[in-house]
């Protein structure tokens, strides 16, 4: 194959550098609270690449009755799982610590919050996906 | 097999460059096998509720069928005709777009309308045998659209890991050993440029301290 590329030429690297921008596309360009969610006909986020993510409105009602009303205004969704290679598996932040209630509510046991993140293995995030299918998103790192 | 190297400058800035790319092109295979790791899983995940909604739906068609014929028997063709007619409430059904990884898959969901004024079935001509049939052929088409929604993401996710497993594989197989290669070839042609300065020098010297003993 061709790696030493012509000066004119920058396919190679550019089609590198694209596929590493179109990995996170997807991630919402804004994240929204629950409460605004809840008021929208069509509860949706925005995502980088300017396509529309839509939520369930039983998801989230679920989550609306698994925290206290006034936090309402505090849990920003979706929330968002940060995917990197790391053995120890997936994180998710948690600032004011609503989504490590929310999530050991779903996996039915406590979950530690190590300087704001959540460490989730494997088999645990399939049955937090499976519970927050449109009120979670993958972004890789 | 073989590697094929072109390189048309040999020079430091280009083996600095390519560096670069090998470094670039493995994160990018790293992401590629997380991402790749992840839409399988949500495949799984898709086919297992894909498989229990349909032997679900399969059973909940069986029960609205018996329920249907029962009140075919009771009521009769004609009467049955006439009362479903028309629709009691309107159903409509929504359809968005939610991301999997990168993935956008379809999302309906079933909003129910308020009952149609005029539209209400007739108490006296209507039975609770109707009635229990309408609310299981109501839950059937509530399964059906689940259903639609789960078939749909599963080809949509089945065709996404075709295609990140051929980028991963380019990117493992062709991608970076043809750079890691290159950078091999340019390396070692650097250290023979090295070495050959190295024993000019040595004869030149060498010439010269010969130079220097004729003179003497």
């Amino acid at each position: 194959m061709l790696t030493d590329v012509p000066p004119g030429d920058k396919s190679t690297p550019e089609y590198l550098q694209n596929e590493l921008r179109g990995v996170n596309a997807h991630a919402p360009k804004k994240q929204k609270t629950l409460r605004e969610l809840l008021r929208e006909a069509h509860p949706h986020v925005v995502c980088s690449d300017g396509s529309n993510h839509y939520f369930r409105r039983k998801e989230l009602e679920y989550l609306s009755e698994m925290i206290y009303e006034p936090e309402q205004d505090f849990l920003l969704l979706p929330i968002i799982i940060e995917v990197s290679s790391h053995p120890r598996g997936v994180i998710v932040r948690s600032r004011k610590g609503i989504e490590a209630r929310i999530l050991s509510k779903i996996l039915g046991m406590p979950l530690n919050v190590r300087e704001d993140t959540i460490r989730l293995y494997r088999p645990q995030l399939s049955v937090v996906r499976k519970s927050l299918k449109t009120t979670s998103q993958y972004v890789f790192f | 097999m073989a590697k094929k190297i072109q390189v048309t400058r040999p020079t430091k800035i280009e083996l600095a460059r390519l560096k670069r790319r090998l470094k670039l092109a493995t994160r990018i295979q790293k992401i590629m096998k997380d991402r790749l790791s992840i839409l399988v899983m949500e495949f799984l995940q898709t086919v297992k509720e894909c498989a229990a909604i349909k032997e679900r739906l399969l059973g909940e068609y069986a029960e609205a069928y018996k329920a249907l014929s029962a009140a075919t028997g009771y009521h009769g063709y004609a009467e049955l005709d006439k009362e479903l007619m028309m629709p009691e409430r309107t159903f409509t059904v929504s359809a968005g777009t939610r991301n999997v990884a990168g993935v956008r898959i379809p999302l309906f969901e079933i909003e129910k309308g308020e009952p149609l004024q005029g539209k209400m079935k007739n108490p006296l001509d209507t039975s609770s045998l109707l009635d229990h049939t309408a609310t299981l052929a109501q839950k059937c088409l509530e399964t059906t659209v689940e259903l639609a929604e789960l078939e749909s993401a599963l080809a949509l996710l089945g065709a996404e890991i075709n295609k990140v497993k051929r980028i991963n594989n380019a990117l493992e197989y062709i991608v970076m050993p043809g750079l890691d290669a290159t950078i091999r070839y340019l390396t070692m042609k650097f250290e023979e440029r090295d070495r050959e300065e190295v024993a000019r020098l040595k004869y030149v010297k060498l010439l010269i301290e010969k130079r220097e003993a004729y003179a003497y």
